[in-house]
This record gives structure tokens, sequence and C-alpha cells, in this order.
């Protein structure tokens, strides 16, 4: 790989553009915390409010929301972690 | 116990350790946070009070030995019961053994459910006659849980005074709402102020962001980089008696057992102080860790298990920081469970024995079998492909959600208010025990005070 090749590839764990934040003791960004928010929050109360209104009913779709939200997220937003393995003693 | 009953409870117990195996290894998630509210969506949506059981007691164990699982693969705690056994994971490491981590841990585990299970359920036994003049002080004896738990906690006259101003902040927000008749007179909104409280440390953070001042110093550039330990995995399966030494076994036996009286005490706190002070004499680094390590999984499931079983099963209120925390929806969850109608009243003897075997016996077995065996690609799985921000999302829409059907619109503001609140007494080092305490006795302590 030549020298100036070698400049030109950017260090993948540092991305000045990009807000990362530790919540919870792991690090997201806040552009996808935000909308994995609104997401979430989207798609549980309105599957609530789609369902009929005889109980238990609305409380279960909110439910299906709230996982579907998550689902929908894990597929759009990905994880803030680097992995790397290393020996033992060191 | 007709067929289909059992064939549910089966199936919970399943669900429960599947869902929790991935849940517990999400790094830095709160216990009470992701138990407590699953186990009340279940309470609420009518499922049978003995299925509901067996789903949470076979979530607590399986999220209790995953939880330590990352500490042994890569060095960070999966949530808050984990983190005391970090630094001796990170000393095997040193030494070449971060094999030894995980066995040690699973086998700590099994020995802590054997030992705690049996006291458990004798102990229970032994309190039952005293639940009848429990039943009539309930409310002095919350209150005198919270003092107790207060003088306990980090900083102990901060977490005194705040009693009452807190009581005031809750009992306020109820008469508010049944000025505005957003909820009938006299019933006191419940669910989502515990959600807000538990949700607390969160809502902080999320408020920092929008500080600018905070802000800056919060925000970094860089990702979260997690180192994993080259382990090898065994192929066959382990007797658990074997792993451990004999002094290991005795030690861990010893605590959990000690750690089953203490129920009452904060499960982190117990796992703590006994797990160190047992530790302590040892003076070989390898084995002091190991013997810590083995000691804090075993008392970490039996602090569980004990401080679930022996308030269900003998008093029917929550005392213990356990009952309090993940297992509140199976005490208080109106308008389902009440203090004076919940698992306690409605289940027998057999019932509490059924649950147990089939919760704990299939969580134990299956936590096992797939931790010795898989322990490496399940962390990975989960780092790779399970984004924090989704976690978020999920628990902060169904605290939106249970917020909005205890009380409206106007409700997501409360239970901000109370997040808010919660989250600086967290930060401040109040407990979360303390401010649960507090939100059940707070009518009993402003109608005292009025």
């Amino acid at each position: 790989m030549s020298k100036i090749e070698k400049n030109l590839i950017i260090d993948p764990d540092i991305d000045e553009a990009v807000e990362y934040v530790e919540v919870w003791e792991d690090v997201v960004s806040i552009k996808d915390l935000v909308l994995s928010l609104i997401i979430c929050s989207i798609t549980t109360l309105g599957a609530y409010f789609i369902a009929p209104n005889e109980p238990p009913k609305p409380l279960f779709f909110g439910l299906f929301g709230a996982i579907l939200g998550f689902a929908i997220c894990s597929i759009l937003i990905k994880p803030k972690r680097i992995l790397e393995s290393a020996k033992d003693g060191k | 116990m007709d067929l289909t009953l059992l064939i549910s409870m089966i199936a919970a117990a399943l669900i429960g350790t599947a869902l929790y195996t991935i849940i517990g290894i999400v790094p830095g998630t709160d216990e009470t946070a992701v138990i407590a509210p699953i186990t009340l969506a279940l309470v609420l949506a009518g499922i049978e009070p003995i299925v509901v059981l067996t789903f949470y007691l076979s979530a607590i164990i399986a999220h209790k030995l995953t939880d330590s699982v990352p500490v042994a693969v890569a060095g960070i705690p999966g949530g808050v019961m984990a983190t005391p056994m970090v630094e001796h994971a990170l000393v095997l490491k040193r030494y070449g053994e971060s094999d030894t981590s995980i066995r040690k841990m699973v086998s700590g585990s099994v020995i802590g459910t054997l030992v705690s299970v049996p006291i458990s359920l004798l102990l229970a036994s032994a309190l039952i006659p005293v639940s009848d003049v429990i039943k009539d002080y309930a409310n002095p004896l919350l209150f005198a849980g919270a003092v107790l738990l207060a003088l306990l906690s980090k900083n102990r006259w901060l977490a005194l005074i705040i009693i009452i101003p807190f009581a005031l902040l809750i009992q306020g927000l109820r008469s508010l709402y049944w000025s505005l008749n957003i909820v009938p007179e006299g019933t006191n909104v419940f669910i989502s102020f515990f959600l807000g409280i538990t949700i607390g440390p969160v809502i902080i953070t999320l408020f920092d962001l929008l500080n600018k001042e905070k802000r800056t110093s919060l925000v970094r550039n860089r990702k979260n980089t997690i180192v994993f330990n080259e382990t090898k995995q065994d192929k066959g399966f382990p007797n658990p008696f074997k792993i451990l030494s004999p002094k290991e076994i005795g030690l861990s036996s010893l605590a959990s057992a000690i750690g089953s009286f203490t129920f009452i005490l904060s499960a982190v706190g117990t796992t703590t102080l006994i797990g160190e002070l047992f530790s302590n004499r040892e003076k070989d680094p390898v084995k002091k860790s190991s013997l810590a390590i083995a000691c804090m999984e075993a008392l970490a499931n039996a602090t569980y298990i004990s401080g679930s079983l022996i308030p269900l099963i003998a008093l029917g209120i929550p005392l213990s920081s356990v009952a309090l925390g993940p297992a509140n929806a199976l005490f208080n969850a109106p308008p389902v469970f009440t203090l004076e109608h919940n698992l306690h009243h409605i289940l027998s003897m057999g019932d509490f024995l059924w649950a147990t075997l089939i919760g704990i016996g299939i969580s134990l077995v299956l936590t096992y079998f797939v931790i010795v065996r898989y322990s490496k690609q399940i962390c990975t799985f989960v780092f790779k492909w399970i984004p924090h921000e989704a976690i978020l999302g999920l628990f902060l829409g169904l605290v939106l959600l249970l917020a909005f059907m205890d009380a409206g619109w106007m409700n997501i503001g409360g239970v901000l208010l109370i997040g808010l609140v919660a989250g600086v007494l967290h930060r401040w080092g109040v407990n979360f025990g303390v401010q649960f305490m507090v939100l059940y006795s707070a009518p009993w302590i402003i109608s005292i005070l009025a």
C-alpha cells in the first residue's frame, strides 16, 4: 500500500461528523437515538390507537407495536460497538 | 394440575429463558427496568397468575446468569448485578484464565439456585404465621423499610431528607389527576410512576443532551470498542460440582444461605459485601478471583430467588429490594393485583412449588447448556446486531404506552417529571429501593402528615 493511500484511510473508530454519547453504559449516536425514540413511540402508540376498544386488546396491540418498533430500529440502525479479539494474558 | 396449564407454564418458562438470555447480555441494562415492564404487561394482559410467576422466575435465572457472561467474554458487565465481578474477571484474564471465569460463573449459579430454593421455601413457610400480623401494618412497615434502606444508602442524610418531598410529589400528582377528573378519586396511579422511577437515570441523561453545557462534556467521537477474550469452548457438559474446588463449593453454598436470609437488603449490596468478604482471605490472586466469581454468581441467584419467593409466599407485600424492583408487578399491578389481592393471596403453596420447579428448573438447565457451549457466539450476535438505540426506544415506548393507559396524555408529562426527579436522586446515591418504598407508602405518609 502506498503512502498516499494509507493517509486516505480514515480510522473507522473516529468519526468527527457523528456525535456519540454514552447512555445506560453503552455508546449511541444522538441522531440514531432520536430516530429510534420517534419510531418506537409512533409504532407503540399507533398500534394502541388502532386496536379494537375492548381490553386487553389495546395493550396487546401496544406491546406488539413496541416490539415492531424495536425490530425496525434493529434493522435500520447499526450498533456502535467495535469487536476486537485479544489473547489472554495481555 | 391440568395439562393446558402445565403446557402454558412450560412455554412461559421457555420464552422467559430465551428472551432474557439475550437481554441479559446487552450491556448496562438494569434488572428492574428490563424485567418489571414485561412482567407487568403479562399481568395486565390477564395471563394466569401461575404462568406469569413461572415466566418471572425463568426470567430472573436466565438474566442473572447471562448478565455476567459479557464480564467473562469481554470484561464489561451485562447488568448492575454483574458489576462487582468485573475486577475479578480481569485478574483471571491477566493470568490467561478467561475460560475459568465462565465455568466458575455457571457452576456458582447452579449452587446458588440449589441452595437458595429450599432455604427460601422453608423460610417462607416459617414466616407465614407472621403474615397475619404484617397485613395490618403494611404501610408503616413499607415506610420503615424506606427509612432503613435510606440509612443504608450511599448518601444517607440526603436519602432520608428526600423521603417526604418525594412522597409529596407523588401524592401531589395523584390528587391533581383526581381534581381534573382524569382518574376517579381514590385510584392511585401506580404503574406508570413506578416505570418513571425505573427509567429515571435514562431520562436524566436524555435531558442532559438538551442542556448545551452538559452536552459538550458528554459527546465524544468514538465508538465503543469491545475486546473479546479468546476462549476455548467446552465440547461436553462439565459437571458443575467438579468445576468448583471443595472450598469454592462450601463457601459459595454458605454465601447463598446467608444471602437467602438477608433477603430484605439490596441484592447488589449483599452480593458485593459477602462476595468480597469471603474471597478476601484467599491470598493467591487466581484462586481468590475464581472464588469471588463463584461466590458472587451464587449470591446473585440466591438474593434474587429469596428476595422474590419469600415476600411472595409469606408476606404478600414487597418487603425486599428484589420484590420492590423486578418482581413488583407480582405484588401490585392495579387493577389486576393490589396489596390485598396478589399472587400471595391467589396461589397455594403447591402452585408456588410447581412454578418454582418449572420456571427455575427449565431456565437453569437451558442457560447452563447454552452458556457452556455458546457463550461467545451469543455475545457476538448481541453486540453485532442489537443496537442500543433500539433497546432504549423499546423501553421508552413501553413507558409511554403505560403512562398513557394510566392517566392519558397529561400523565406522559407526569411520568417525565417523576423520571427526572428519580434520575437526579439516583445520581445522588438514593437507590431505587428507597424510591420504590416511598412510592408505596406515599398515601400513608401524607395522610399521617396532613
